[in-house]
């Protein structure tokens, strides 16, 4: 495999604080147990500040895959999955988290695992505590509520589940459109209702009454550290750009799945601030800026650092993302902290697999004009077909509107084994030399 | 086969094989409006009801090409196809488009058919796929209203009451027909075989059901009772949303085995069940949706209460079969996650059983011969050690 030649990326600074908060959080996690808490297993959408207020540990399935994939510990789990039957082309999230479930399952139950050779790395990808109860809140993707029938069937059929229900927002009505028209009101409000059902069925868990006030507290810090993301995103419009998709997609889990709390608006008033920093001294994302393309894909978490590296060391500032740009909070305007529950249940419904291709057309070219963007860049995520789904349509879509070229390359979420080096690298070589000829075309035109 | 049941099934084999011809012919006769459903969810007695011939659409035999570039490599057959058949205009044929399923896979597909057809009428109702909680009957009938209104819209006129009674009955009765030909196959007739019982299912999910049952009927009064013999005998599992190659069950029947029964979506989950006519039509296609999971669990659907596994031990029990193929979708996410599920319940039983991937393009016969005969042979060692 090649290598990039040198390191032009510039992360954040304050990435490296936004780490040691992630690791605190699932350091808590792993000790659930041990304080006594009762924890949720929970897939899809950001639950947690419902959790939170309940007074629940939670663990987002496609989370701890995502950080398995991430430390490059996610074998153990997937050859656990493998040998209990979930072949190689299933959602790589699901098959290691259900990996993780079977090994959890057999920790629980005193038994050896069948899998040698790696006993640091297994117990990581086994120390999630056992759920006492599951959730599931998947939009978009008809996998993940499958994903958590079978975890229910891995775990003896014992374990009591709420499925919150997320309709697709499929936009053919003619009044259809980006948080407009019927279908958009109608289906919030049975969103809405869904939710208020799910915090019956919590407080029947718990036995203890739903804490609202701490909701509301919970939404009211979520707001405002969506708001200062989303306007440190917003200077990333400059030229040269600030900061890069892969500072954004460092802190996801922040702003996705970490508790609400002051903690989180300061990191993300710090995050700004660093942002805002830059802007005054001229301080770029990476160095040399050359290219802005635009990432439309789920993230390559084993890869993160490889390909923040990769783009950088061809110029290439990668300025924005589906991934990052239209999910986690991203409407903030929208949450009423005194009322918090319909802006929730609105934002669960914009995960951006949840539209049809004509909204998420308008979402990915509206941001590639607002960031003017050279190219796209399609990770054609190998197992994740909601991310996938509308690709081909939108690269069309940005040539013939837009004139922009795009390149696909081929990865998976957590299943490293799908990433090819070399095609990236000549498909992307080959799409900077056409823009270049471009630009040189019109200045001498 | 005698010559007389061969002719009585050659009409139905010619519109399987050829499913696009018969829905042309169907238009110029009648000058009606043909729908075109996807699986596996949407009820056809809707359409049928609005005047309309629905048409579960069908994975045809051409190799993609056009299509290949609109959705990715790592799709189902049937998808990739669906959207190669879009981009050469194969579904010019159809007025309109009804899909009731929320397969991530079939949602990609089907949103490259409104891409590639943006002036035809397409519909998607999102029936809810967690059957166990107490509000989906009342969401379920919700979304089965909507269908039937969007249908009165599609075809210029309400569709009435009477008008959907009536075709439940039609429907019904086409069901009751094939599934006492699955019946008689289960309790030991040999006289059809795997790719004979799929004509049959997949012509009716083709034609209109009238004319199909008319057709039918000559076929079971042609037929005989042909007991089975000393064949291996196996059950067919799994295989959503299309049929499998015909080749593919020919091979698998060559090696000796003779299929006895399945799950199969082109088989006995088609029509596993009928639609209540005791009550309002909007309950009862509702109550058809919920009670479809319950009489043939399905992997794309959650509820605790129903087991596929158990479902497929019951079955083996009855029609006592030998051992099983699973026959898996390559890229088919529900069927891959409850894969092991069922494996795990064949093993306790001590069930023989093989996994074959099927993808569009083609058939490894032999690969497959190989692997069935390997299956034949155990399950024919097991009864001599046995006996």
């Amino acid at each position: 495999m090649s290598t990039p030649v040198m390191d032009k990326t510039r992360r954040l600074e304050v990435n490296k604080a936004g780490s040691k908060m992630i690791s605190d959080y699932w350091d808590g996690v792993f000790n659930a147990r041990e304080r006594g808490d009762q924890v949720v297993w929970y897939n899809g959408q950001a639950l947690n500040p419902i959790f939170q207020a309940a007074g629940l540990v939670w663990c987002h399935g496609e989370a701890f895959s995502a950080r398995l994939a991430a430390q490059h510990l996610e074998v153990p789990a997937q050859q656990a999955g493998e040998e209990y039957g979930y072949l190689g082309e299933l959602c790589s999230y699901s098959r290691t988290h259900l990996g993780c479930a079977v090994l959890t399952q057999k920790s629980r139950q005193g038994e050896a695992t069948g899998i040698v050779g790696m006993p640091e790395q297994e117990q990581l990808a086994s120390k999630l505590p056992a759920p006492d109860f599951f959730v599931n809140a998947y939009s978009g993707c008809s996998t993940g509520q499958q994903w958590d029938d079978i975890s229910f069937r891995v775990f003896g059929k014992e374990l009591p589940m709420f499925n919150v229900s997320l309709p697709f927002l499929w936009g053919n009505k003619p009044d259809s459109g980006y948080l407009v028209g019927e279908e958009w009101e109608q289906t919030s409000l049975h969103v809405e209702d869904q939710l208020y059902k799910l915090i019956d069925f919590i407080e029947h868990q718990t036995g203890r009454p739903f804490d609202w006030d701490a909701l509301r507290q919970n939404m009211a810090y979520i707001k405002r550290a969506s708001e200062l993301r989303r306007e440190a995103m917003a200077l990333c419009a400059l030229t040269p750009a600030p900061a890069t998709f892969w500072d954004w997609i460092s802190s996801i889990a922040h702003i996705n799945f970490l508790p609400a709390s002051q903690e989180l608006v300061d990191f993300f008033a710090a995050v700004k601030a660093e942002v805002e920093r830059r802007v005054a001294e001229g301080i770029s994302g990476v160095q040399n800026e050359r290219y802005r393309l635009y990432f439309d894909g789920i993230m390559n978490w084993n890869k993160l650092g490889w390909l923040a590296k990769k783009f950088a060391a061809h110029d290439v500032a990668v300025i924005a993302g589906r991934y990052t740009h239209h999910a986690f909070w991203q409407e903030p305007h929208m949450i009423d902290p005194e009322n918090p529950i319909p802006g929730m249940a609105k934002h669960y419904l914009l995960c951006p697999t949840n539209h049809g291709t004509k909204t998420i057309q308008n979402l990915v070219l509206g941001d590639c004009e607002k960031y003017g963007v050279d190219g796209i860049v399609f990770h054609s995520t190998r197992t994740c077909r909601a991310f996938t789904n509308p690709q081909q349509l939108v690269a069309k879509a940005a040539q013939r509107d837009l004139g922009i070229p795009s390149i696909f390359f081929e990865g998976d979420v957590a299943d490293a084994s799908f990433y090819k080096d070399e095609i990236l690298e000549s498909r992307l070589v080959a799409m900077l030399e056409g823009i270049d000829s471009r630009r040189s075309r019109d200045v001498t035109g | 086969m005698s010559e007389t049941l061969a002719a009585a099934l050659a009409p139905l084999a010619e519109v399987a094989e050829d499913p696009d011809a018969y829905v042309v012919r169907w238009k110029e006769r009648t000058g009606g409006k043909v729908v075109g459903a996807f699986p596996m969810s949407f009820p056809g007695e809707i359409a049928h009801a609005a005047g309309a011939l629905p048409v579960v659409i069908q994975e045809n035999r051409e190799p993609d090409t056009h299509g290949r570039n609109l959705l990715a490599e790592f799709y189902c057959g049937y998808t990739r196809n669906i959207a190669d058949s879009a981009a050469k205009g194969n579904l010019d044929i159809y007025d309109g488009f009804f899909l009731a399923d929320h397969c991530i896979q079939l949602l990609g597909a089907v949103d490259v058919v409104r891409f590639e057809s943006p002036e035809k009428p397409m519909y998607f109702g999102h029936l809810p796929t967690s059957l166990g909680d107490s509000w989906t009957p009342e969401d379920a009938r919700k979304m089965m209203r909507s269908f039937v209104d969007e249908m009165g819209e599609f075809a210029g006129a309400p569709v009435t009451p009477e008008a959907l009674a009536h075709s439940i009955a039609v429907f019904n009765e086409n069901r009751r027909l094939l599934r006492e030909i699955f019946e008689a196959r289960r309790s030991g007739n040999a006289q059809f075989t795997a790719e004979q019982m799929q004509v049959l299912v997949k012509s009716s999910m083709v034609m209109d059901k009238a004319e199909h049952t008319r057709l039918l009927r000559r076929v079971i009064a042609e037929a005989a009772e042909v007991p089975r013999d000393d064949r291996v005998r196996l059950y067919l599992s799994g295989h959503f949303s299309h049929a499998p190659k015909p080749e593919l069950l020919r091979a698998i029947e060559d090696c000796g085995a003779l299929v006895v029964d399945d799950d199969l979506f082109t088989g006995m989950r088609y029509i596993s069940t009928d639609v209540p006519e005791d009550v309002d039509a909007v309950d009862a296609l509702r109550d058809w949706y919920l009670q479809r999971d319950v009489n043939l669990p399905c992997a794309t659907l959650v509820q605790h209460e129903a087991d596929w596994e158990d479902y497929l031990l019951n079955s083996i029990d009855r029609s006592g079969a030998q051992g099983v193929i699973v026959l898996l979708v390559k890229f088919c996410e529900p069927h891959m996650l409850y894969y092991p599920e069922l494996r795990k319940a064949l093993d306790e039983r001590g069930v023989p059983h093989l996994l074959i991937e099927t993808e569009h393009e083609g058939v490894p016969e032999e690969n497959v011969r190989t692997r069935v005969e390997a299956l034949v042979e155990r399950i024919r060692r097991n009864q001599l050690v046995r006996s």
